[in-house]
């Protein structure tokens, strides 16, 4: 709680005002009657300066404090104050940032102006982290260093080196928001990524550049990327089919991508309401490379609290890869589907076209999932802990196959309605962070097709992207 | 399994290749050849041809044929211990000698590398990366000629010593039609491979092809397995 001491409007003495900015939103005023001035008293802004600067160019700054000049009384002030400091801290540039509001003084102070000084504490020009990451069903060690700001401007660069359970990568990467407009921002990065596949018995290493542009549009962020990949596949034993073998060897992708995000929902984990739609595109062969290809995907997730602190939750995903030109798709293009973060119930990514027991991926899928999801019964550790475990009942279903472009858009519909597989059952789901989820559920799959391979009864999950 | 005839190939895994279609065909075998541009990739030991069988991947000369003899198919039956020991030592000889001159021509030779073997072996692939795989072949290859002790030597000792291989093929041939009695085997199928490719195929120089033209008899019997066992091929 802040201690507000009273402004004398005489501009004599002002004691200064230091205010934790997290607890603006309700001064707590002594007096009554004082309180009223306070809130009515029309102040002008004369200076608003920032003090701690060192390699922080002047100009990027300029955008985000602007609006504290706008602010026509004592209430305003410390809420554009608040949001400026936010804005700032969004620039990932400072350690610390502190609001004081004080009296103006000089020879042109006027008896109601003030000025806002923020405090600043520039982060160090490097940085070294060491995280633990879960990613879609695997885990790995991250090493990484950061330089924040490294011309001034807000410029982020990155390099990260990531050990894992099954990939090994490195990567660098450049990030430079435009100044003003965070949300429109560049970003270049290099990278090596190995991957280890053991349901299609397939190895993959990809060396690429990409650059990245996201704006936002309306209330929707848009990205526009390019990315030049040089992958490599190879067996990952001498058991792998030959349908698998036929895919070794090396292919250049040069594709350009667009994707689309509308993000209304509370929270990406676990949301309590609002949706999600997300379209992406991908166009390969005709800025170079080997690969031709068209790929769309796109998912939908909308949510709605229902009586009881409970929460349903539909959600939809579909897919099409389409060749160009006559070469067939990539194994390394495809789509796949199943496992714990998709369809539950059928282990990883074993679902649809497969020879020998090694999964080829499909061209076209959809899958749908709809879940209710409670408090835990009677409710333990309520307000704390227990606060992070949700059980859950779902419904899964999907399809994924090859289409033949030859036949219309009608036999492909028609292809994947058939022979639906799918699943239901419950589970509960243990929220990490913000990022991540856990999930032990009781599956009982069904419409299960020869040739996949299932996991019913309790399965494990763990990642960030769940059906 | 082998790369691209027209555009892909190099002499020395074209040779591979010959020698193993024409084992099989002694064998009286059935052989479809598939040209596929990643064959290099696919085959289990990274090395052309392989050969698909049923479910059975296997490649190279040597593991093939101990294939097709546990399958009751093999051309040596006939020799005693002598000559097989006889044989394995020329096939060696052949396999260090040819193979290796032929790799070193390809991928040493400065001028032969640029024109022919980087272009022919990244042709499959755009821009860069078929410079990047070429020159790490090229590499790889140089590296392993140092290894040996081949990468000291200059075109002229490298032409020597395939000179010196063929005599000795030449004395062992004689007046035979194959190498043992007048039945092929597996050594006959090597030596053809080798032999016939360094005849037909184009290089910067036609050095290497006169000087197995100055031995007649092997001349003969490179024509003479050609017609028998690839009528339908032309030469």
């Amino acid at each position: 709680c802040p201690s507000v001491y009273s402004l004398d409007p005489l501009p004599m003495q002002g004691p200064e005002l230091g205010v934790q900015a997290d607890d603006i939103e309700a001064p707590d005023i002594e007096q009554e009657p004082k309180q009223e001035v306070l809130e009515n008293k029309d102040v002008v802004v004369q200076r608003v300066h920032i003090d701690g600067l060192g390699r922080t160019k002047d100009d990027v700054l300029t955008y985000e404090i602007a609006g504290v000049f706008r602010a026509k009384n004592l209430i305003d002030v410390m809420r554009k104050s608040h949001e400026a400091r936010q804005k700032l801290l969004r620039l990932g540039i400072f350690r610390k940032v502190e609001v004081v509001i004080d009296t103006s003084r000089g020879e042109d102070a006027l008896p109601n102006g003030l000025d806002v000084t923020f405090e600043v504490t520039e982060l160090r020009r490097m940085t070294g982290s060491y995280n633990t990451m879960v990613g879609n069903n695997e885990g790995s060690m991250v090493l990484g260093l950061k330089l924040p700001n490294v011309f001034g401007r807000a410029e982020k660069m990155t390099f990260q080196f990531s050990y894992g359970t099954k990939e090994t990568s490195y990567g660098l990467s450049f990030f430079k928001p435009q100044p003003g407009h965070f949300e429109r921002n560049i970003s270049l990065n290099v990278y090596k990524v190995t991957g280890q596949f053991p349901w299609s018995s397939l190895r993959e290493t990809d060396r690429g550049i990409s650059t990245e542009l996201s704006f936002p549009v309306w209330k929707t962020s848009q990205t526009l990327k390019w990315e030049g990949v040089w992958r490599e596949l190879g067996c990952l034993a001498r058991t792998a089919s030959f349908a698998v073998r036929e895919e070794s060897g090396h292919s250049l992708k040069s594709s350009l991508s667009h994707s689309m995000v509308i993000d209304t929902r509370n929270s990406s984990i676990l949301p309590r309401k609002g949706g999600l739609l997300k379209i992406h595109q991908e166009l390969a062969g005709y800025t170079g490379g080997d690969a031709s290809f068209l790929k769309e995907d796109f998912e939908i997730q909308l949510n709605k609290t229902l009586f009881w602190d409970s929460v349903l939750s539909a959600s939809l995903w579909g897919g099409l890869l389409l060749p160009i030109g006559d070469k067939p798709t990539s194994i390394a293009d495809r789509f796949y589907l199943g496992g714990p973060t998709s369809i539950r119930g059928f282990s990883m990514y074993s679902m649809g076209p497969q020879s020998e027991g090694d999964y080829l991926g499909g061209e076209g899928y959809w899958a749908g999932g709809l879940h209710l999801y409670t408090p835990l019964p009677f409710r333990p550790g309520r307000g704390g802990f227990g606060d992070l475990f949700r059980t859950h009942f779902f419904l899964n279903a999907g399809n994924l196959c090859n289409l033949n472009y030859g036949e219309g858009p009608k036999a492909h519909l028609k292809k994947l309605a058939e022979c639906i597989r799918w699943s239901y059952g419950l589970g509960i789901v243990l929220r990490l962070g913000n990022i991540a989820r856990l999930e032990l559920n009781y599956c009982i799959p069904m419409g299960v097709q020869s040739g996949d391979r299932i996991c019913d009864g309790v399965q494990f999950g763990a990642g960030i992207r769940f059906l | 399994y082998q790369p691209l005839k027209e555009d892909q190939i190099l002499l020395s895994d074209c040779a591979s290749s010959l020698a193993v279609q024409a084992y099989l065909r002694m064998c009286g075998l059935p052989v479809q050849v598939a040209y596929r541009a990643n064959a290099e990739y696919m085959s289990p030991s990274g090395k052309i041809p392989f050969i698909h069988v049923g479910n059975q991947v296997v490649s190279e000369l040597g593991p093939i044929v101990q294939f097709t003899k546990a399958k009751g198919h093999s051309l040596s039956d006939g020799l005693d211990d002598i000559q097989r020991a006889e044989m394995k030592a020329y096939m060696e000889l052949v396999n260090n000698m040819l193979l290796t001159a032929e790799l070193y021509i390809q991928w040493c030779d400065d001028a032969t590398a640029a024109e022919i073997s980087r272009p022919r072996y990244s042709s499959p692939y755009s821009w860069p990366l078929s410079n990047i795989l070429a020159y790490q072949k090229q590499w790889e290859v140089r590296r392993k000629m140092n290894a040996i002790g081949w990468g000291g030597k200059t075109l002229e000792q490298v032409y020597e010593d395939v000179s010196q291989c063929c005599q000795a093929l030449s004395q062992r041939l004689g007046t035979q039609p194959f190498f043992f009695n007048k039945q092929p085997t597996e050594l006959d199928a090597l030596v053809f491979g080798h032999l016939f490719t360094i005849l037909t195929t184009r290089l910067t120089s036609t050095e290497l092809a006169e000087r197995i033209k100055s031995y007649s008899n092997l001349l003969s019997f490179c024509r003479r397995i050609e017609q028998t066992y690839f009528e339908d091929k032309t030469s």
